[in-house]
């Protein structure tokens, strides 16, 4: 069980974001990361970036249930209009 | 990482067009991103896909995150290569690239 803040935490500490909200009921997660980072990047590449950060709750099973949206802040100022 | 592992998923994803490594089959998923995906390849019109069940080989469960460098079930792969999980699938599908790639795949 684990509160969508300690994931935030996490997340934060490995990947500088421009935006991060986390929603979830302690078992399934949804998360919306933005990051300049994920620029010239593949959805793949972008997801892997995010999961490195979350590396140690997901190889102890503590973590398996999180979906995900990555984006870049040119492409989150377009979603947002 | 066992090499004998991932000469095998080298082997499934490389002789197979359309593989799903899931949790359960395409009958009855067992973990609701499983089953997502599997509704995801249907409504693409791909109805013969293989899918490997990661809960009935615990080889295959952990050797298939090390292959991919992914931690989490579902796997799409499309002739040998690794698309995504199933929110790479959805936002796929949302802007019809995955029904690009599946196209003519598709039986």
């Amino acid at each position: 069980m684990m509160h969508p803040d300690q994931i935030k935490t996490l997340i934060l500490a490995g990947l500088p974001c421009e935006h991060l909200a986390i929603d979830g009921d302690g078992h399934h997660f949804e998360a919306l990361v933005v990051s300049a980072e994920f620029t010239g990047k593949s959805r793949v590449q972008r997801q892997q970036r995010v999961y490195q950060t979350l590396k140690a709750k997901l190889d102890s099973g503590e973590l398996h249930a999180l979906s995900f949206k990555t984006l870049t802040p040119e492409e989150w100022s377009v979603q947002r209009g | 990482m066992s090499e004998p592992t991932q000469q095998r998923i080298h082997q499934t994803v490389t002789g197979n067009p359309v593989v799903l490594y899931m949790k359960g089959n395409a009958q009855f998923p067992q973990c609701g991103f499983s089953a997502t995906a599997v509704q995801i390849l249907k409504v693409c019109g791909v109805n013969d896909f293989v899918t490997v069940n990661v809960l009935e080989d615990p080889e295959i469960r952990q050797g298939i995150k090390d292959y991919a460098n992914w931690p989490t079930i579902p796997q799409l792969y499309i002739k040998g290569e690794f698309v995504g999980g199933c929110d790479i699938m959805r936002e796929m599908y949302q802007t019809g690239e995955l029904q690009k790639m599946l196209a003519g795949i598709a039986a």
